[in-house]
């Protein structure tokens, strides 16, 4: 009413809005839109990188689905290597954030030693576990050597049965910590007089897990398997500087095939095609996720 | 000084500074010679082109020799600032360049009597420097890309010499097995090093028209008779030829692995010599032989398998006549000698009689000379993705993953299922 007297006009009419939204409109369309769109098209060219593209209609996909059976074994093997971060990512997180949920002497050093791997870069974890688990002069195999373990040494990273679980290991040390951070905050916000109800009541450290601890961290557990398995489809690095996606195709992910096609084999077009491939299945995975999630959430009365 | 003074002569200053920066030309140069004593000869041809030519600097733009070829270069020829020159393998990656307008045409910058300063063969049909006629890449070395490098001393302990035969390396590999020893260290992670040597021979057993057809994909591989050359590396599978992990390796490690005696053998490129001083401990002895003899009735059965490289000037380079200048100074005679040292065998004329080669060198320009055909890597001459799926089938033979006719099979399906040119 006060406005109406002083003689002020709403700023909120419909061209006014428009100028004061376009410059992040401008910048949205130019590094978002623009570059989406026209991965679309090239996704449908066949195109070097070097000389012009050339349109070639459902080409790309047909061979991406239906005749690449390196492509279609990457999703199989990603789905794998979230399935293992599942397990040594985020609950070993969980079983580590409540072991070191505690205020005694020497717990805090050890969650941030726990935590510690998150400071790395994904390449520096990468190329230092390569190292690590080289055949030759690798620590690993060292330590099995200098204790009589000779045929237990194996060319981890350049055998088809291990390059896979090799690299979940590394992933889940790499992350287990920061999953531990996220259930740790969590586990502090727990009032502690439920604990001491339940201890009165005869439940042992365990049930109360089961029946106060994993119920309350339900919020948290779903954002981090959200986290994991989204992440996992992004999986490039490790990947990259581990195994590069061998032995034969063993470690194969979606990102690193997309990137092999494109630029060691420069046929940037196809990769494009399998970009597009990528982003849709990530897109359906999410939004089912979300909808199963958010349904699980409704409160009942 | 009064104020009006001071400020002109401030002003006269500037524009003194901003003239002499005009002057100034920054010629950028790309290329993946990084390490090695390669890299210390370019540094010196290049620091004494700068001090020939007074206001040109010559920026290096450099990366590892993956890296340049995968991403570093196509980045850089995308971009608005391309560089003047850039290092570039003759064959199809030239040819391709030329087509997508990136090659400066040299052929009229060549007329004044440089070309004649290059041997003969430098720009024959068929050398991969020129298109319908029209000189592109200007070749700097001469590079095998893959020879048998051996451990002098455990040939030795072993009373073994370079075999002539394959039959001959067979029963050498078994020897090196049956002492405790890896006969074969290769780091395959990238697929060519093994691939290179496999190609060479598949060239010395399946006829080159089969083999052209097949890479062509004008055949299947079957057809064109690839099995044999895949039978070969599962027999090398078979007598436990290869170092455990080599499809987990890297090129780099598994030359220094050779140089630290983890392994007695190493197929590898002539740019091994480079490296020597990095990686071998002093008196290190080793030499070299050519893939064996496989089969002595087909013709190119002592082939050997290289490619030539060099540089190419773009086609839009910011500074044509300073760029052709480097390259006329590059390939000079002096310059080339001093590259030629540094472990490169030159295609410029009179160079390998005039240069101190070291004695490797020496060997494989003797080898060249004495070869009856010259074989080119696949990965330089045909379509990338179909010659990385003859690399991979060549390594599931060699590693014991698939049997040769296994190989064979997921090869043709392979290639069968990509576009055909």
């Amino acid at each position: 009413m006060a406005g109406r007297n002083t003689g002020f006009q709403p700023i909120s009419s419909g061209a006014t809005n428009l100028l004061f939204v376009a410059p992040a409109m401008i910048l949205f369309g130019l590094f978002v839109l623009w570059p989406l769109g026209s991965s679309v098209y090239y996704a449908f060219t066949s195109w070097s990188g070097y000389t012009k593209p050339e349109w070639v209609g459902l080409d790309n996909f047909r061979r991406a689905i239906f005749h690449d059976p390196v492509h279609i074994a990457s999703y199989l093997h990603v789905t794998l290597y979230i399935l293992g971060t599942l397990v040594l990512e985020v609950s070993f997180g969980l079983v580590m954030a409540v072991v070191l949920n505690s205020d005694r002497a020497g717990f805090s050093i050890m969650r941030g030693m726990f935590f510690s791997p998150m400071v790395l870069s994904m390449t520096a974890a990468g190329v230092l576990w390569a190292f690590v688990l080289d055949y030759r002069l690798g620590l690993l195999n060292s330590v099995l050597r200098g204790v009589g373990l000779d045929d237990w040494a194996q060319p981890w990273l350049s055998q088809p049965a291990t390059a896979l679980i090799a690299i979940m290991f590394v992933s889940g040390w790499r992350f287990s910590g920061f999953y531990m951070v996220i259930f740790f905050a969590a586990l502090r916000r727990i009032p502690r007089s439920i604990y001491e109800a339940a201890t009165l009541d005869g439940a042992t450290p365990i049930k109360q897990f089961f029946t106060i601890t994993l119920p309350l961290l339900r919020q948290q557990m779903l954002t981090c398997v959200l986290l994991a398995v989204t992440g996992g489809f992004a999986g490039f690095d490790l990947f990259f500087t581990m195994t590069n996606g061998g032995p034969f195709d063993a470690t194969q992910v979606p990102a690193t095939w997309i990137i092999r096609q494109g630029f060691d084999n420069n046929q940037l077009g196809y990769a494009t095609a399998m970009t597009v491939i990528l982003a849709v299945v990530v897109l359906i995975v999410a939004v089912v996720y979300l909808r199963v999630t958010e349904r699980g959430n409704h409160v009942r009365y | 000084m009064t104020l009006v003074s001071r400020l002109a002569a401030t002003c006269a200053m500037a524009l003194l500074a901003a003239s002499s920066a005009l002057a100034d030309v920054e010629l950028r140069i790309t290329h993946p010679i990084s390490s090695g004593a390669g890299k210390d000869a370019f540094d010196k041809i290049v620091a004494a082109f700068e001090a020939a030519n007074p206001g040109v600097t010559v920026k290096q733009i450099v990366f590892d020799d993956d890296i340049y070829s995968d991403t570093g270069l196509i980045t850089q020829l995308q971009s608005n600032e391309v560089p003047d020159i850039y290092f570039q393998w003759a064959g199809y990656p030239m040819q391709r360049d030329a087509q997508a307008g990136y090659a400066g045409d040299l052929t009229a910058a060549m007329a004044d009597g440089w070309k004649d300063t290059f041997i003969d063969s430098a720009f024959a049909p068929g050398s991969g420097t020129s298109v319908d006629g029209k000189i592109y890449l200007v070749p700097v070395s001469l590079d095998v890309t893959n020879t048998l490098w051996y451990n002098k001393s455990i040939f030795a302990e072993n009373n073994l010499t370079p075999p002539a035969t394959w039959d001959e390396f067979l029963a050498a590999i078994k020897v090196l097995v049956a002492a405790g020893e890896t006969p074969i260290i290769t780091g395959n992670n990238e697929l060519w090093p093994l691939g290179n040597w496999a190609s060479h021979i598949a060239a010395r057993t399946v006829p080159a028209a089969e083999y052209d057809a097949a890479f062509r994909q004008q055949k299947t591989f079957a057809e064109a008779g690839f099995l044999k050359p895949l039978e070969l590396m599962q027999q090398l599978a078979e007598a436990g030829a290869f170092n455990k992990d080599m499809q987990g390796l890297g090129a780099d490690p598994a030359m220094a692995g050779f140089f630290q005696e983890a392994a007695v053998m190493h197929p590898i490129g002539s740019w091994l010599v480079g490296s020597e001083g990095d990686l071998a401990a002093p008196g290190f002895a080793y030499g070299q032989f050519d893939t064996p003899v496989i089969d002595p009735s087909l013709p190119g059965s002592k082939s050997v398998i290289g490619t030539m490289t060099g540089f190419i000037q773009h086609a839009k380079a910011a500074h044509p006549a300073e760029a052709t200048a480097f390259l006329k100074f590059l390939t000079a005679q002096d310059q080339a000698i001093l590259w030629s040292t540094s472990g490169a065998i030159s295609p410029v004329k009179g160079v390998a009689d005039k240069a101190k080669l070291p004695v490797q060198m020496k060997g494989m320009a003797d080898m060249l000379a004495g070869a009856d055909a010259m074989v080119s890597p696949p990965d330089t001459t045909y379509p990338v993705p179909v010659a990385e799926a003859y690399y991979q089938a060549a390594a599931y033979a060699a590693s014991g993953e698939r049997s040769a006719t296994d190989a064979l099979k997921w090869l043709d399906e392979t290639v069968g299922a990509m576009p055909k040119p």
